[in-house]
């Protein structure tokens, strides 16, 4: 569902390698986990997945399309959630809500249903008709998931959501996010989380320094780094130098 | 001293993003075809700049023998006191209370006053920059052509530097009362909007009272005092007599006597400023990001009937571009506010006999040339509907949100369409208020209004567009402060020189078709034709760069 092919990027005309050389496939019905520190590029490969950033060479297919060639056909079935809501503050929930549906087409019929179970799942139907500018960093982050839910897209592409949630509702993004895959459809999420990564995730890559480090199941991990420890002690070690 | 030497230095940092530029530049090497950019922007303005000096020249050619130069010095000095004074209204309030790093700055060790000192800092360097083609042509015409001692220069620097401090300080003062007594409703946006306008109504009243009606002895009396004139163009506000007079008295002990009163002056205002930062900025400040919440559940039939309507992708696009553009109020001031409030000057200007400009485009328009009638009243509802910055910071408007517009599954230029109807709207409210003031202000027959209103709708998508495409070349998405995305962004400015060289083409285009013998109906269908296919290809080169130009802003 999601292939990454030789994907590098870098800044400052080659001087800094934020990404170098990511090859990555994660087929339907997977969560994958994708971890590393600050500065990995983990969001820089998250943004050229979604379409933000363009890499500088290699290629990236979503549901088997290539997303510069096609791009609006790759975005019609992804849905992304970046680490900060930055989000139109003067806007109301429901407008913005409104917003997403009108440009992903949701049909008219389907978003009233789909906005009530989201916004009474994440306790914002309280909050829905008031102005974004009013919400609280957690709601904010909870109102762009409603959208991103809203769209039932087939790829989910999350940049460290669990930040901000609170544990009902990030207890309910799981749930929704197992159910999701369980349907066929795929989960790209970034993490700083290694519970929730261990627990959560079917397949897990760790980059480090724009590569990547280490790809495949919890147990994998474990194989290729020798150590039948937590996913922390695997982290810590293959991302030390 | 240190801490509020540390904060003005960032302030001024942050201003003007020396980091990015230093980074952008010189150590990334991107864009630096924008410095050349730049400095052809510098040479495009050298003519203009070149011809008010001139101006200014024969003005104190003129001024001279009625022993009235002095008034040269007072006329720049009020201009730019005004313009400081109309505009630094909003420049103040958006700087001390809406810009983002305020939650920053409120949590540091620093005092009230020190913040609103800093804050006072940067925006007296920015208007630094904005009167300066105003008022410094002025001073070095009257010191050369006064052939004025040495000790003039320093004396003009010394009353440049000053010249913004008492309209800004008051301007301050007037905001912090102002947001004293909104902070405590519920309804702040609306509270700040109409403070904001009846502030502005109140200086606009002030402005046009300068010039209000005498009687002819009155006037003669100002013309033949030594000095006069200077006192009657100045006595609405005195600041600018004093200023003006220190700099024609030099050191003499009246120059010196104007020097203390100017500068003291000054000083008072400024330390005001801060006596009431220190009473009065937190009260207004802390708690205005806490906007009214109804937090009221909607029922589920409720909720069904809000998502009941599907719209085009476009039309979702104009929608928020409209909904974002009037509930930002810094952003309505400059756009649908700013297009309205043209017109309502104008027609107070005529109506109160004053601004001898709106006179003199009367007397224009009475000549009984109805082309010319038509094609001036054709710029002037262009200046109306197009001169806002509506169109070049659509995209800058967006700012850290962009990101949406770039994982959207709808193509750059629908996205760009549903903007560009956005614009554009704006732009025909913009004609329909200068048709009204033609109208009822300067009493033009519909036979030129209702041609000049159509060749003026036609320019309008083709500025629009080109306006649009500048800010899509570079848009400025890294604000902090709504302010910075509208009024302090260089594409606006750039547009509006570019419209400004539209304008002049098209009076070109006038001439050019007269000369050729084209008159009445024909002249104004080949403007039209010629306006309508520029705009076709205005139009047609946005579509084309959408894709591209979105495929390349980072955000």
């Amino acid at each position: 569902m999601i292939e990454l092919k030789n994907v590098c990027k870098s800044y400052n005309k080659g001087a800094v390698r934020a990404v170098d050389d990511l090859t990555l496939t994660v087929p339907p019905g997977e969560i994958f986990g994708f971890l590393g520190p600050n500065g990995a590029g983990k969001t820089t490969t998250i943004k050229m997945i979604v379409g933000i950033l363009a890499p500088d060479s290699g290629a990236i297919a979503i549901a088997g399309r290539d997303n510069r060639r096609e791009p609006l056909a790759c975005k019609a079935v992804t849905a992304y959630v970046p680490d900060e809501p930055e989000i139109y503050e003067r806007l109301t929930g429901l407008e913005y809500l409104n917003f997403i549906a009108d440009v992903y087409g949701v049909p008219a019929r389907e978003r009233g249903e789909r906005s009530r179970r989201w916004l009474e799942a994440f306790e914002l139907a309280a909050v829905a008709a008031d102005p974004i500018q009013t919400y609280s960093h957690g709601m904010r982050q909870k109102i762009v998931l409603t959208g991103a839910l809203l769209v039932e897209p087939r790829v989910f592409v999350l940049d460290e959501p669990m930040t901000g949630l609170d544990p009902r509702s990030a207890h309910h993004l799981k749930e929704a996010m197992r159910a999701h895959c369980d349907r066929g459809g795929t989960l790209f999420f970034s993490t700083h989380v290694m519970e929730v990564a261990e627990k959560f995730c079917d397949r897990l890559a760790i980059i480090h320094k724009g590569r990547l480090a280490a790809c495949g199941t919890l147990e994998e991990l474990r194989r290729q780094a020798g150590d039948s420890g937590s996913l922390e002690k695997i982290f810590l070690e293959t991302t030390g130098s | 001293m240190r801490r509020l030497l540390a904060l003005l230095g960032a302030g001024l940092r942050q201003n003007f993003a020396l980091a990015t530029i230093r980074h952008k530049f010189f150590k990334q090497k991107q864009e630096r075809w924008l410095l050349l950019l730049f400095a052809l922007g510098l040479l495009g303005a050298a003519p203009l700049v070149v011809g008010y000096f001139i101006v200014l020249g024969r003005l104190y050619a003129i001024l001279k023998p009625m022993g009235q130069e002095t008034a040269l010095l007072t006329l720049a000095i009020l201009a730019g006191q005004l313009l400081i004074l109309v505009f630094g209204l909003f420049y103040v309030l958006s700087a001390f209370y809406f810009s983002r790093d305020l939650e920053f700055l409120v949590a540091l060790p620093a005092r009230p006053f020190e913040v609103i000192a800093a804050k006072f800092g940067v925006i007296l360097v920015n208007e630094y920059l904005t009167v300066l083609l105003v008022v410094a042509p002025a001073f070095i015409v009257y010191g050369a052509m006064a052939a004025r001692p040495i000790a003039y220069w320093p004396l003009a620097a010394l009353v440049f530097l000053l010249l913004p401090v008492i309209p800004l300080a008051l301007s301050g003062l007037l905001v912090m009362a102002m947001m004293r007594l909104v902070n405590v409703s519920r309804k702040k946006d609306f509270f700040i909007l109409a403070g904001s306008l009846a502030l502005l109504a109140a200086v606009l009243f002030l402005q046009l009272g300068l010039a209000g009606t005498r009687g002819p002895e009155e006037m003669m009396r100002f013309f033949t005092a030594a000095d006069g004139l200077a006192r009657l163009l100045g006595e609405k506000f005195p600041p600018c007599i004093w200023a003006a007079r220190l700099l024609a008295e030099g050191f003499s002990a009246r120059g010196i006597g104007y020097l203390i009163l100017f500068g003291g002056i000054s000083v008072a205002v400024l330390l005001l400023l801060l006596w009431a930062a220190e009473r009065l900025f937190y009260r207004g400040l802390i708690g205005l990001s806490e906007m009214a919440a109804r937090r009221t559940k909607l029922s589920a039939a409720a909720l069904a009937e809000r998502f009941a309507r599907r719209r085009h992708d476009w039309q979702a696009i104009l929608l928020r571009e409209w909904r974002l553009m009037n509930r930002t109020p810094i952003f309505l001031l400059n756009g649908i506010l700013s297009v309205v409030l043209v017109p309502v000057m104008l027609f107070f200007m005529v109506r109160s006999g004053a601004g001898s400009a709106s006179l003199a485009f009367l007397k224009l328009l009475g000549s009984g040339d109805r082309s010319a009638e038509i094609l001036f009243s054709a710029a002037f509802f262009i200046a109306c509907g197009c001169l806002n910055g509506t169109a070049s910071s659509t995209f800058s408007r967006e700012g850290s949100s962009f990101w949406i517009s770039k994982v959207i599954p709808v193509a750059p230029c629908r996205q760009v369409a549903g903007k560009f109807l956005h614009s554009y709207l704006v732009a025909v409210l913009g004609v329909l208020g200068g048709m009204a003031a033609a109208r009822l202000a300067l009493g033009l027959s519909w036979q030129s209004v209702l041609p000049a209103a159509l060749l003026a709708l036609v320019a309008g998508a083709f500025l629009t567009a080109i306006n649009m495409a500048v800010d899509l070349a570079r848009p400025l998405l890294t604000w902090t402060n709504p302010q910075r995305a509208i009024k302090q962004n260089l594409n606006v400015l750039l547009a509006m020189a570019l419209d400004a060289g539209f304008v002049y083409a098209f009076y070109r285009l006038f001439v050019i078709l007269r000369r050729a013998g084209l008159d009445g109906r024909q002249l104004i269908l080949a403007m039209l034709a010629a306006t309508a296919l520029a705009a076709a290809a205005a139009l047609f080169f946005l579509g084309r760069i959408a894709a591209r130009r979105y495929a390349r802003i980072a955000a």
